[in-house]
C-alpha cells in the first residue's frame, strides 16, 4: 500500500483554519494533503485563476505522525458543471495539481467520465445522486484511469447527508465494483477529519470491500495524483525535469506515456 | 477453530492453532471537543457512544454489548471491548460522530487491537 | 379493497422503515397501473429484510398498514453484493494464536528457536504474582540488556561497506531496523543477524532500484510492494564481486535510500562491548538503554492455572488468560459484575485474590539474546521454594518489522500484531503461546 492522503480539504481564505487542518491530517498520519478550490462553472467564460503557493502556508511542513518525512500540500480544482458545454480546459489548469469535475446532470457526468481531461469526478454528499451510474460511462472511467471520490464530511455533520453519502456510494459500487474509487474528507474544520485507517473501515459501509477500502485513501490516490502529473505534463510526451542527473540514466525509467497512465491506475 | 497440532516426540508436547476464535477486539480512542476544557465521566461517555451507535445503526442495530473498560476524565482517553461482531459497526459509527448535544466533537481512535495487544511503537 | 396507496403513504413507510438506518438500499414502489392494487412491493437487501420484518412489529407500521388495508409486502433479494457489504459488517480482521505446552526439560523443547528467531522485540513484560518486589537477580537481568543505537540517516549503502561488515555482521550478531518507517507506508530495511538484508519497499522505488525481489504476500490486487533479499554472507556477495558492485551501486547511485535506524549488536561472549563502527557514527547518532519500569500491584484478582491444560477446559481458556494479563498492563479494574452500566468485564474464573503482584515492563530495541538470558532467569525463579505457582513473559514485537519469526513476512493491515508469551510453571512446563494479526504468517 502506498501513504495516505486525502485529495480534498476544503480551500479557505483563513491561513489559521487551513494550518490546523492540515496540522490534524500529518498528525493523524496522512502523508498527502490537497487543497480545494471549488469553482461554480458559469456559462460566460471568467478565470479560474492560480491558487496561492502552498509554501506560503508553513516553514516548516508539520512532520507526519509515525513517519519520519513532512507532509506534502497539493492545489485540486473541482468545477462544479451543470452543462457539458461549460466545461472547458483552460490554461488555469496547469496551476493546480489535481482537477476533479462535480458533475451535476447526467450529462456531464457522461462527458466527465468519456472524454474530459479530469481525474476525479465527484460523487454527490449533499444531495441524493440525481442520476443513475450507468454502466458504459463508469467502465469507461475505469479504463481512463479517472477516479471516483466520495467525501465523508457531510455524513459526519448532518444525520441526512450521512444517508444520500452512503446511498450515493452503494449505487456507485453496483457498478463499479470497488474499482477506482477514492474516499477524501472535503473537511472544512480539523474536527471533520478522520484516521485513515477509520475511514478504511468506513468504506466498508460504502460497499467497498476491506482492501479496496484500504487502497482508496492509499494507493488509488496516489495514482490519482499521477494521473495529474501526466496531464501536467502536455500528454506525458514531454516533461521538464530540473537536470539533477546525467541525462542517459533517466530514459529508462520513464516508461511510454499511455502504457504508465494505464499502469498506475488501480 | 482448533486443530490439534502435530504430537511431537515426548508426551507433554501439545500444540494447538486457533483462527480467528479471539472474541474482542479492544479500542483506545479519545473524544476531542472543539471547545477544551469540557469535564464528562465514564457514564457520560458510554451514553454518548450508545447514541452514536442508535444515530448511525436504529435500534436493533445498535443493540450489541461493549465495555467502556477505562475511562480518563483528564484526557477523555478511553478504552472499548467489543465483540469482533460489533467491531465494525462500533468503529464506524465513532467515525461517523460529528457532534453530541449540539457541540461539535470528534472521536480519535489511536489503535484497534487484539486484547493481549497493547503496544506501540517506541 | 381497492384501497389506493398514495405516494406520500409510501413516502411515510418508507421512512418509517429506513428510521435510524444509514443505508437507503432500499425502493418502495407503488402499485403500478392499476387501481384496484393494493399492495406495494419493496425491494432491498437481505439483511434489511430482516428488520422489515421486525419493524413491522411496529405500532406505527401497522397504523399504515390499516390506512393502506395492505395485504402483503412483496420482497425481493437485491443483487448478491449489497448483502455481502452486510455481512461485510460482522467480520473483522483475521488474526492467529497458536498455543504450545512443553517443559523446557524437554529435548525437543523449540523454546529457544522460538526466541531467537524472533528478531525485532520493542517490549517485554513480566508477570510474577505474590511477589512484592522482583529478587535482585531478575532485576539486574533486565537491566543488562544490551544497549542500541538511534543512528539518524544513514544511508542504506553504508551498511554494504567493507569496514562497516567487519564491524558489525561479521563481528557478533548484529540486529538494524530503521526507525519511523511504516510498513504499510514506507520503504523499510532490515538487517538480520543472520547477515540477511531486507528491503520491503514500494513500488517506486524498487522499480527504480533494479534488484531482484518478489512482491510482497499481502498486495491487494495490483503489488504495491516489494521485497528484497540480499544475504550479505554469501560468496557472490563478497566485496569486489560483481553482484556486490551492483547493489552498491543501485544503493547509492540509482536509489540514495537513507533512514533513521535502530541497531544493536550482541557481541561474542569475552569480547568488550561493541560499540558504534566510524562508518556510522559520523551521523548523528544517541545510544539508548532499554527502559525498565516495575509497579507492585496489589489485592489483585487472579486466574488459577492448570499447567497440563492448556486447551482452558476446567480452568482458564488461552484467549481469556491473554486478555487478563493484557488489562493487568492497561490497568483496567476486573471488579465488575454482569449488570454494571460501564463495563462487564471481569477477571476469568476460576480465581483467586492475589494479595501482591509484581509487574516489570522493559522497552527499546531488544535482542533476542537479552530475553533468552531474561527466560532462563525467570526459570531459576522456581528454584528456591515460591508462593506462585505459575509467572509469564509476554514479548512483542515491533508493529512495523519487515518480518515476524524468521523469514515469514509481516505487514500491517489495520494493526500490526506479533507477539509471544510465555507462562513457566514451578515444574518447569511452560506453555508458549504466539499470536499474529491480518498480514503475517502462522507463527512457527
Amino acid at each position: 500500500m502506498a501513504a495516505f492522503a486525502d485529495l480534498c480539504i476544503s480551500g479557505t481564505n483563513d491561513k489559521k483554519r487551513l494550518q490546523s487542518i492540515i496540522e490534524t491530517a500529518a498528525h493523524l498520519g496522512y502523508s498527502t494533503v490537497a487543497i480545494n478550490h471549488l469553482v461554480e462553472v458559469q456559462p460566460k467564460k471568467q478565470e479560474i485563476g492560480k491558487p496561492k503557493c502552498v509554501s506560503e502556508l508553513f516553514d516548516h511542513f508539520p512532520i507526519v505522525q509515525g513517519r519520519s518525512r513532512p507532509i506534502r500540500v497539493l492545489n485540486r480544482l473541482t468545477l462544479v458543471v451543470s452543462d457539458t458545454s461549460h466545461f472547458r480546459q483552460t490554461a488555469d489548469f496547469k496551476f493546480y495539481d489535481i482537477i476533479a469535475i462535480y458533475p451535476k446532470t447526467e450529462k456531464v457526468f457522461h462527458a466527465a467520465c468519456m472524454s474530459c481531461d479530469v481525474d476525479i469526478i465527484c460523487i454527490a454528499a449533499t444531495e441524493k445522486q440525481p442520476f443513475h451510474f450507468k454502466r458504459p460511462p463508469v467502465f469507461g472511467a475505469i479504463e481512463r484511469g479517472v477516479f471516483f471520490e466520495i467525501s465523508y464530511a457531510a455524513a459526519i455533520k448532518d444525520s441526512t447527508m450521512r444517508r444520500y453519502t452512503i446511498s450515493n456510494a452503494i449505487s456507485l459500487m453496483e457498478t463499479c465494483k470497488g474499482k477506482n474509487v477514492i474516499v477524501s474528507s472535503g473537511a472544512e474544520k480539523p474536527l471533520e477529519l478522520r484516521g485513515p485507517y477509520d475511514i478504511a473501515n468506513l468504506g466498508l459501509l460504502f460497499g467497498l470491500s476491506e482492501g479496496d477500502a484500504k487502497a482508496a485513501v492509499s494507493a488509488n490516490c496516489r495514482a490519482a495524483l499521477l494521473h495529474g502529473e501526466t496531464r501536467k505534463t502536455a500528454l506525458g510526451i514531454i516533461r521538464t525535469v530540473k537536470k539533477s542527473q546525467p541525462a542517459d540514466e533517466r530514459e529508462d525509467k520513464e516508461a511510454p506515456p499511455s502504457k504508465k497512465a494505464k499502469l498506475d491506475a488501480m | 477453530m482448533s486443530d490439534p497440532g502435530a504430537v511431537g516426540g515426548s508426551v507433554t508436547y501439545q500444540r494447538l492453532v486457533h483462527k480467528n476464535s479471539s472474541g474482542f477486539h479492544y479500542m483506545k480512542v479519545s473524544l476531542v471537543f472543539e471547545k477544551e476544557g469540557k469535564r464528562i465521566d465514564g457514564a457520560f461517555f458510554k451514553q454518548l457512544i450508545i447514541s452514536a451507535l442508535r444515530n448511525v445503526y436504529g435500534e436493533i442495530g445498535a443493540a450489541f454489548p461493549f465495555d467502556v473498560l477505562k475511562f480518563e476524565e483528564k484526557s477523555l482517553t478511553a478504552v472499548l471491548r467489543v465483540y469482533n461482531s460489533g467491531l465494525v459497526k462500533l468503529w464506524s459509527a465513532l467515525t461517523l460522530l460529528g457532534s453530541y448535544q449540539n457541540e461539535t466533537c470528534a472521536v480519535r481512535v489511536v489503535q484497534v487491537l487484539l486484547p493481549y495487544q497493547y503496544t506501540g511503537g517506541p | 379493497m381497492a384501497a389506493h396507496v398514495t405516494d406520500q403513504q409510501l413516502r411515510q413507510i418508507r421512512s418509517i422503515l429506513l428510521e435510524g438506518w444509514a443505508c437507503t438500499g432500499c425502493d418502495v414502489r407503488g402499485p403500478g397501473f392499476s387501481e384496484d392494487c393494493d399492495w406495494f412491493s419493496i425491494r432491498c437487501g437481505n439483511e434489511l429484510r430482516k428488520r422489515i420484518l421486525l419493524k413491522s412489529l411496529s405500532p406505527q407500521i401497522s397504523a399504515v398498514k390499516n390506512n393502506v388495508k395492505k395485504k402483503r409486502t412483496v420482497i425481493c433479494p437485491f443483487s448478491s453484493q449489497t448483502s455481502a457489504m452486510f455481512s461485510e459488517l460482522q467480520k473483522c480482521p483475521r488474526n492467529v494464536l497458536v498455543c504450545e505446552r512443553s517443559s523446557f526439560m524437554n529435548e525437543k523443547s523449540r523454546h529457544d528457536k522460538h526466541v531467537s528467531q524472533h528478531y525485532f522485540n520493542y517490549k517485554v513484560s513480566v508477570f510474577i504474582p505474590h511477589c512484592g518486589v522482583p529478587p535482585s537477580s531478575l532485576s539486574d537481568a533486565m537491566r543488562r540488556f544490551t544497549r542500541f543505537y538511534l543512528v539518524r540517516e544513514v544511508p542504506v549503502f553504508e551498511l554494504l561497506g567493507e569496514e562497516c561488515l567487519e564491524k558489525t555482521v561479521r563481528t557478533g550478531r548484529f540486529y538494524a531496523l530503521s526507525y519511523k518507517t511504516r510498513i504499510d507506508q514506507d520503504d523499510v530495511v532490515a538487517l538480520l543477524p543472520t547477515g540477511q538484508l531486507i528491503l520491503s519497499v514500494v513500488k517506486d522505488t524498487y522499480e527504480q532500484l533494479g534488484l531482484e525481489g518478489r512482491p510482497s504476500q499481502y498486495a491487494h490486487k495490483r503489488p504495491m510492494r516489494y521485497v528484497v533479499v540480499i544475504d550479505l554472507t554469501d560468496k557472490s556477495m563478497a566485496p569486489g564481486s560483481k553482484r556486490y558492485d551492483r547493489v552498491l551501486w543501485a544503493l547509492r547511485e540509482k536509489v540514495p535510500l537513507k533512514t533513521d535506524f535502530l541497531m544493536a549488536c550482541h557481541s561474542v561472549v569475552g569480547t568488550e562491548a561493541w560499540s558504534l563502527p566510524p562508518c556510522l557514527s559520523r551521523y548523528p547518532w544517541k545510544e539508548l538503554q532499554a527502559s525498565v519500569d516495575t509497579q507492585t500491584l496489589r489485592d489483585l484478582p487472579c486466574p488459577v492455572l492448570h499447567g497440563d491444560d492448556l486447551r482452558g477446559e476446567t480452568a482458564c481458556e488461552p484467549h481469556a488468560f491473554l486478555e487478563w494479563l493484557g488489562a493487568v498492563g492497561l490497568g483496567i479494574g476486573c471488579e465488575n459484575e454482569a449488570t454494571s452500566f460501564l463495563s462487564t468485564y471481569e477477571c476469568p474464573e476460576p480465581r483467586t485474590l492475589v494479595d501482591q503482584a509484581v509487574l516489570c515492563t522493559v522497552t527499546g530495541l531488544l535482542l533476542p539474546e537479552d530475553i533468552h538470558s531474561l527466560l532462563e532467569e525467570l526459570r531459576r525463579y522456581f528454584d528456591q521454594p515460591k508462593s506462585s505457582s505459575w509467572l509469564s513473559l509476554v514479548v512483542h514485537g515491533f508493529a512495523d518489522s519487515p518480518i515476524s519469526w524468521g523469514m515469514a513476512e509481516h505487514g500491517f493491515h489495520k494493526g500490526g500484531e506479533n507477539f509471544y508469551s510465555f507462562v513457566l510453571f514451578k515444574n518447569q512446563d511452560y506453555w508458549l503461546h504466539m499470536g499474529t494479526g491480518a498480514n503475517d504468517g502462522c507463527p512457527p
